[in-house]
């Protein structure tokens, strides 16, 4: 982005605007399924504070939501559920498989826990931890943020 | 009176005299029949309604898959007598294709117990209100807790077998009735919802307005679905949908050696993970006949109750987030991040620290641990004064909470309600009380009850036991005894590391333990323990292998959950949330 200091007149490409608006307020929906659903509300709370990286408005609705922190096991009965939240949250919209259960069915590897939420949605970012400490999760977060910057790609 | 003089040949009615086995320990106060499954109905209603007997509570009704032999399944009932303080099981035979007449007659609560017996096993109980499946999804096909089910696993990838691997979906698209998975993905609300709501689809004929809460509500505390009936805004009937967290952890555990099953009781509850450990680990030193030294006992009550008090303290931050005071929450996490530091001090781990193992404790306390303990409990004192003074008194508070949600004592025990519901009846029944366990009877505390019965004496009777919890520790901490964190059975625990240069058992144990795992004398044990929502125990059915053949925890929400509508009829929308914060229940738990 160029600024002139004198006119107060901002120069750049309306792709990296709408992505620097994007990337720093995003809007997770307010989505918890298990022990990490915890660690999530600890990374929102005031030692980690979600908020120093614009994300801190959990929204109940997936109709305000652009951010689904998929955060615990995704169990059978709740997986058409997952999918019918992810559909209706509008685009652009991404999505972070918090922790080992939703990226792989961690530790419950059976006939209840689906592996991988990656098998019914896109995942963007995969928070590794079970479950995560809040600083991994801040630390997809940031890693999303910069995804976003350069387009999609990391 | 015990039970070796009260249960006799003559108290028990005419059709209840088959009772073929009977056993208990010496004073009577506990005790296991072994009757036919004809005579479950009138056995249960004389125990029931006998002024002598009073066994008033159904804490339990499981059942365990004698798989190749018959009769196949065993039904197992664990009963108590509050008012006296005594336990009876029962176990009955129920051969493949008979079925055992339903006692919700007699104990509420046996409802949900016996639908879940239902889903799990495929056994089925005559004259049952509302047999249909509660924790699988609505077209599943099997019964996943039956031992010729398949655990559904993916195996992990190696070189070496990465040509051979069965993808999950090809097991998922085989079980699911009509429909391969992905057509599941799509259509499997739609039947879910519909089939959840059996009960509740006579309002919506009658016209009146049948409102859906869940499973993706920010106040459900976890994915559980309540579908409400409305008049106007008041309720008139409520019903619940649970299984969106239904993660196979029995199921798991059986193809686990014991300390492998213990990582996954964390998971359980997770807002005290501790407190599964210590739940899981006594009933197999009770097989093993292990006896843990006095140090490993006061440090795992120790834990325990730092995990009461991180539990209490989200449910406090929740609770009041839910009816609108924000401040708490952040307050509520602020401190609880103490209790994270202690247990990340531990074990490396904040929450899931699987600390308590069989045989103790995983490792002694690392240095500077006191301090931090002792920190937490100078610090923590005056900021629980801070929550009162913000919260007890306020007026919108009161407003929401006081007079709602009212629970007779007669009802919650009906029911199987425990834990800080039930004390808010009025009643001081806890399990650390009534039948101590690992060293709480050296304790000095006491036990909070309510009056009223409502949201606000529930909040009142947690607060205080969060207060107690501060006293325990701080005994625990002060009394501390010298000497060994854990039993030195090595065939059990690891042997200590500086052995392995010196001894050559030590060496063998110390591959063995941990990949063959321990043999547990075949037999079963349940210990009941007090956990912050109320009577937690785990029933272990051991085969005399390394791997238990049956795991099962009696949760507490899932009895307390059925009470639901009981307490929200009549009451508004929004006290719904209210509600639904007193009872904190944790969905991990209630669905295993």
């Amino acid at each position: 982005m160029l600024q002139s200091q004198q006119s107060g007149i901002v120069l750049a490409r309306l792709d990296d605007v709408v992505r620097w608006a994007e990337r720093s307020s995003l809007w997770p929906l307010m989505m918890g399924l298990a022990c990490c659903a915890i660690e999530m509300m600890a990374t929102a709370a005031s030692r980690f504070d979600l908020a120093r990286f614009g994300a801190e408005v959990f929204r109940a609705s997936p109709r305000q939501a652009d951010l689904m922190i998929v955060s615990g096991r995704l169990c059978m009965k709740m997986v058409p559920v997952c999918k019918r939240l992810y559909d209706q949250m509008p685009d652009p919209k991404w999505v972070i498989s918090m922790g080992a259960c939703a990226s792989t069915s961690g530790v419950f590897s059976n006939y209840a826990v689906l592996n991988g939420v990656d098998k019914i949605i896109p995942v963007d970012v995969y928070v590794p931890g079970c479950p995560p400490n809040p600083e991994l999760l801040l630390d997809g977060l940031i890693k999303l943020q910069e995804k976003i910057r350069q387009g999609g790609t990391l | 009176m015990n039970n070796n003089e009260l249960i006799t040949r003559d108290t028990v009615p005419e059709a209840a005299r088959s009772v073929a086995e009977k056993a208990g320990t010496p004073e009577g106060r506990e005790m296991f029949l072994r009757a036919d499954k004809d005579a479950i109905l009138p056995l249960c209603r004389a125990l029931h309604d006998d002024p002598a007997l009073k066994y008033n509570f159904l804490s339990d009704i499981t059942a365990v898959d004698l798989y190749k032999q018959e009769p196949r399944f065993e039904i197992v009932y664990r009963m108590y007598s509050i008012p006296d303080g005594r336990r009876l099981w029962i176990k009955t035979a129920v051969p493949t294709g008979e079925e055992v007449e339903t006692v919700t007659s007699v104990w509420k609560n046996a409802d949900w117990l016996e639908r879940e017996v239902y889903d799990m096993f495929g056994a089925r109980f005559t004259n049952h209100p509302d047999l249909r499946r509660i924790l699988m999804p609505a077209n599943w096909i099997g019964h996943p807790l039956r031992k010729d089910h398949p655990l559904g696993n993916e195996e992990v990838q190696f070189t070496i077998n990465k040509d051979d691997i069965v993808p999950q979906t090809a097991f998922l698209n085989e079980h699911f009735e009509g429909m391969d998975f992905a057509e599941y993905v799509e259509r499997g609300d739609e039947i879910n919802t519909f089939y959840g709501a059996a009960n509740m689809r006579k309002y919506e004929q009658e016209g009146r307005i049948v409102l859906n809460m869940g499973p993706q509500h920010p106040s459900t505390h976890g994915v559980l679905r309540v579908i409400l009936a409305l008049e106007g805004e008041t309720i008139i009937d409520a019903d619940q949908d649970i299984g969106y967290i239904h993660t196979g952890i029995e199921k798991t555990a059986e193809s686990l050696i014991y300390q492998q099953a213990l990582t996954l009781t964390d998971r359980m509850d997770y807002v005290a993970p501790l407190m599964n450990n210590f739940a899981y680990v006594l009933p197999i030193e009770k097989l093993l006949g292990v006896e843990i030294p006095p140090r490993g006992q006061f440090l795992r009550v120790m834990l325990n109750e730092l995990s009461r008090i991180g539990s209490h303290l989200i449910w406090l931050g929740t609770h009041a987030l839910e009816l609108g005071a924000v401040s708490i929450f952040l307050y509520g996490f602020r401190d609880r991040e103490i209790l994270l530091d202690i247990f990340e001090l531990l074990s490396g781990q904040r929450m899931m620290t699987s600390w308590i193992n069989v045989g103790g404790l995983r490792d002694d306390i690392p240095e500077g641990f006191t301090d931090l303990v002792r920190y937490f409990l100078d610090v923590f004192p005056s900021r629980l004064d801070d929550y009162h003074a913000l919260l007890t008194k306020n007026p919108i508070w009161l407003e929401r909470t006081k007079g709602i949600g009212y629970l007779s004592r007669e009802d919650a025990l009906n029911y199987g309600v425990s834990g800080p519901i039930l004390r808010a009846t009025g009643l001081a029944w806890d399990v650390r009380k009534v039948w101590p366990y690992s060293a709480y009877e050296e304790f000095e505390f006491d036990i909070p009850t309510g009056e009223n019965s409502d949201v606000y004496d529930r909040y009142l009777v947690r607060m205080e036991e969060i207060r107690q919890s501060l006293r325990i520790v701080e005994q625990a901490l002060s009394k501390l005894p010298e000497g060994n964190y854990r039993i030195e059975d090595y065939k059990i625990v690891l042997p200590p590391r500086q052995r392995l240069d010196v001894s050559m058992e030590a060496l063998i144990h110390h591959f063995l333990v941990p990949t063959h795992g321990f043999f547990v004398p075949a037999g079963d044990a349940y210990v009941s323990t007090e956990s912050p929502r109320g009577e937690m125990g785990f029933y272990i059915v051991s085969d005399g292998g390394t791997k238990p053949y049956r795991m099962r925890m009696r949760s507490p929400s899932f009895s307390t959950l059925q009470s639901l509508p009981l307490m929200s009829k009549g009451h508004l929308v929004a006290d719904v949330v209210a509600i639904l914060g007193s009872v904190d229940m944790i969905m991990g738990e209630v669905d295993r």
